[in-house]
C-alpha cells in the first residue's frame, strides 16, 4: 500500500470516534435523500399507478373538443388485437347533483362527478372495481357505486340504499335518475374517487342523451414501455385530421396533475442534497480538528522530507476512508428503510399505499455525491495541514 | 565540507520587534566530525540548527550541505534534500504515535520511495540498538530512552550526510543519557557518519570532535578538535 494511503488510513483508525461521527454524518445525509426518495418518489409513483389503474390507463383517448361517436365496440376491439394491449374501456365522465332521502326528509344536495363505466370491460382495463369496499361493483343499468365522502356526506347512505341524481342532459335538460347504491368505495382520495359516483356507461348515455357516444378510452398495456408505439399506431389508424382522435401517453395525459408533484419533489430532493451539504460542512468540521490533532505529526513527516503533496494525499485519502464507509452504511440504512415500506405497506395519511422500489441507480448517485463531498470536504483542512511550517508544527504538544 | 554555514544572519519579526536570533554566524563541518553546539537557553543554538536542518531559512547567508547551496532549492526540492542528506533527533523523541517502531524506522525510506530492503536494514539498526523485541508496538508504548534510539535508527535509515540531534539526552535519565552519548558516538565512528548536536551541557559529551558554542547569535567559539572536558 502507498505509505500516503497507510498513513492516512492508520490515522484515521487510531481515532475510532472520529471516524464513526464523520462517516455517520455522510451516512444519516445519504438516509435523509433515501428516505425522502422512499416516501415522495413512493407517492408521486403511487398516484401515477392510480392514475393509471383508475382514470387514464396507459393510453388515454379522447376526442378533441367533443364526445368520440365511433362506436366503442369497434375502438377497444381493434385496440385489444394490438399484442401489447391487454385491455381497453369506454368511460363517460359528467357532472350531477345528488341527494337521497332517510325516512322522508332529503338529506344533501349537492354537485358530484360522475363516472361512466362499462360493468364488463371496465374490470379488465381499470382496477377502479377493486376499490369498492363494501358492496359489489356497478351492474346492473340502475346501479350505482358512491365515493366513501359522498356516502357520509349523504347522511351515512348504505348499500341497499337509494339516491337521486339530477344530470343536464345534451340538449340542456335536467333528467332526473333514481339509482340504487350498490357499493361504497373506499379508496385514497389521489385520484376523487371518494368525492364520485360510479354508474353504468349505457345509463349514463340514456340520461344525457348520447346513445353509443364515449368521452375517453382507457388502454391498458401488458407492455407499459410501449404506450408511445400503441398510440402512434392508433394515431395512424385514425387519422386525427378524419376523426379528430386524442391519444396520449400516462406521461401525457396525467401531466397537469404530476407537474406540481415534481415541482414538489424536486424541493424535497433539494431539502435532501442541504442535507447532504450539511454533512460536507460536518466533515469539513471533524477533519480541520484531525488536521489539528496530527499537527505535531505533520511536522516531524515535514522534517523527515514528506512533500506537501503527500500531506494533502494523505488527508484527502482519510476523506475517501470516511466517504466510503458514510455511503456504506447510508447504503445499508436506506436499503433497510426502504425494505421496512416496502414490507410494511407503508401508506400516505393511512390512505394512499405507496409505490415503493429499490432505486438503486438513485441510491447509487447519492453514495457518488456522498462519497465526493466527503472527498471535496478534506481538501479545505487538508490544505491547511500542507500550510504548516515545520518547526512550528513540532512545537504543538 | 558536508557542511558549510556563511554569515547566516536569522532576524524574527521587524521594526521595533525585530529580534536578530543569529549574527553572521559561519563554521564549517568535514564528513565524519561529531559537532557539538552549546550554548545557554535562547542562545540560538536551536534556531541554528533550524537553520542547517532547512527547517527554517535564513534572513541573510548561505548554507551548503554537500557543497550544494540550499537558498536556491524550491519546497519540493528542500524536502528531498532534507529526506536524503539529513537525519533530525529531537529532544522529545518526535515519533509518530499511530506507527509501530519499525515502521517509524522505515517511514523515511518510503517517503524517499526507495523502500526496497527497507524492512530488513531498519530490523538490523533496530537490532543494533538493542529493540529487536520492541519492533511491533506502538511508538507511544515505549520508554522515553528507547524512543530515543529509534529516533537515531530512523535518522539513519536513509544514510544522510549529517544527522543532527537537539538536546537529545535533554528528557532522558543520567544512565539513559549516557547509553544515547555512546550510541551516538559509536554510531559515528562505526558508520563515519556526521554529527551535530545542539546541547546546553557539553561536558556530558566528552571528546568530540568540533564545539561550537553560540552566544547571543553569535558563534563565541570554534575549537576544531577540542576536549573540552574528560569524562
Amino acid at each position: 500500500m502507498d505509505f500516503r494511503a497507510h498513513l492516512g488510513l492508520r490515522f484515521i483508525l487510531k481515532r475510532r470516534g472520529t471516524l464513526i461521527t464523520a462517516s455517520l454524518a455522510v451516512a444519516i445525509a445519504i438516509l435523509v435523500v433515501q428516505v425522502n426518495s422512499v416516501i415522495f418518489q413512493g407517492l408521486y409513483d403511487a398516484i401515477v399507478r392510480d392514475q393509471i389503474n383508475y382514470k387514464f390507463g396507459h393510453v388515454y383517448i379522447t376526442r378533441q373538443e367533443n364526445f368520440i361517436t365511433k362506436s366503442d365496440f369497434v375502438l377497444v376491439n381493434w385496440l385489444e388485437r394490438i399484442p401489447y394491449v391487454e385491455a381497453a374501456t369506454p368511460r363517460l365522465d359528467t357532472t350531477a347533483s345528488i341527494n337521497a332521502t332517510q325516512s322522508g326528509q332529503l338529506v344533501k344536495h349537492y354537485d358530484v362527478p360522475v363516472i361512466g363505466v362499462d360493468p364488463v370491460r371496465d374490470p379488465r382495463a381499470s382496477t377502479i372495481y377493486k376499490t369498492v369496499g363494501d358492496g359489489q361493483f356497478v351492474s346492473s343499468r340502475n346501479s350505482i357505486v358512491l365515493g366513501a365522502l359522498v356516502a357520509r356526506d349523504l347522511g351515512g347512505v348504505h348499500v341497499g340504499d337509494s339516491v337521486k341524481l339530477k344530470i343536464k342532459d345534451s340538449h340542456g335538460e335536467d333528467v332526473l335518475k333514481r339509482l340504487t347504491v350498490v357499493g361504497i368505495t373506499e379508496t385514497a382520495g389521489s385520484v376523487g374517487l371518494d368525492n364520485a359516483v360510479i354508474i353504468n356507461i349505457d345509463t349514463l348515455r340514456e340520461i344525457i342523451d348520447r346513445p353509443h357516444q364515449t368521452q375517453s378510452i382507457l388502454v391498458k398495456l401488458n407492455d407499459p414501455t410501449k404506450a408511445q408505439e400503441v398510440k402512434d399506431l392508433f394515431l395512424s389508424a385514425f387519422p386525427s385530421t378524419h376523426d379528430k382522435f386524442k391519444a396520449q401517453t400516462i406521461e401525457e395525459s396525467a401531466e397537469t396533475t404530476l407537474r406540481g408533484f415534481r415541482s414538489g419533489i424536486a424541493l424535497i430532493n433539494l431539502v435532501g442534497y442541504f442535507g447532504m451539504m450539511s454533512s460536507a460542512f460536518a466533515v469539513v468540521t471533524i477533519q480541520m480538528m484531525q488536521v489539528t490533532s496530527k499537527t505535531r505529526e505533520i511536522g516531524i513527516m515535514r522534517a523527515m522530507g514528506i512533500r506537501r503533496k503527500d500531506i494533502l494525499i494523505i488527508f484527502i485519502f482519510q476523506g475517501m476512508v470516511i466517504g466510503a464507509i458514510g455511503a456504506a452504511l447510508g447504503t445499508m440504512f436506506g436499503v433497510s428503510y426502504t425494505a421496512y415500506a416496502k414490507e410494511t405497506h407503508m401508506t400516505f395519511q393511512g390512505s394512499l399505499p405507496l409505490e415503493v422500489h429499490y432505486n438503486w441507480i438513485s441510491l447509487i448517485q447519492t453514495d457518488l455525491m456522498a462519497f465526493s463531498l466527503a472527498i471535496v470536504a478534506s481538501i479545505y483542512p487538508a490544505y491547511k495541514g500542507t500550510k504548516l511550517q515545520p518547526v512550528e508544527a513540532m512545537r504543538t504538544v | 565540507m558536508v557542511l558549510e554555514v556563511r554569515e547566516v544572519n536569522k532576524v524574527y519579526g521587524q521594526g521595533e520587534t525585530a529580534v536578530n536570533a543569529l549574527k553572521d554566524v559561519t563554521f564549517s563541518v568535514k564528513k565524519g566530525e561529531f559537532v557539538l553546539v552549546g550554548g545557554s537557553s535562547g542562545s540560538g543554538k536551536t534556531t541554528l540548527l533550524n537553520m542547517i536542518g532547512l527547517l527554517d531559512r535564513p534572513t541573510k547567508g548561505k548554507i551548503l550541505i554537500d557543497g550544494i547551496d540550499t537558498s536556491s532549492l524550491s519546497d519540493n526540492q528542500i524536502s528531498s534534500f532534507r529526506n536524503s542528506k539529513l537525519g533530525f533527533v529531537f529532544q522529545s523523541s518526535n515519533l509518530i504515535s499511530d506507527l509501530t517502531v519499525l515502521e517509524n524506522v522505515v517511514l523515511s525510506r518510503k517517503i524517499q520511495r526507495t523502500d526496497e530492503n527497507a524492512l530488513e536494514e531498519a530490523i538490523k539498526l533496530l537490532k543494533s540498538v538493542g529493540l529487536e523485541n520492541q519492533m511491533n508496538k506502538y511508538a507511544n508504548k515505549i520508554s522515553g530512552g528507547q524512543a530515543q534510539r529509534v529516533a537515531i535508527c530512523r535518522a539513519l535509515i536513509n544514510k544522510p550526510s549529517i544527522v543532527l540531534a537537539d538536546e537529545p539526552t535533554g528528557n532522558l535519565d543520567s544512565i539513559s543519557a549516557e547509553t544515547m552519548i555512546q550510541l551516538l558516538k559509536s554510531m559515528n565512528r562505526k558508520l563515519g557518519q556526521t554529527f551535530i548536536v545542539v546541547t546546553h551541557d557539553r561536558e556530558q559529551f566528552g571528546e568530540v570532535d568540533k564545539v561550537i558554542t553560540v552566544k547571543d547569535g553569535r558563534i563565541s567559539e570554534d575549537k576544531g578538535m577540542e576536549v573540552p572536558v574528560k569524562v
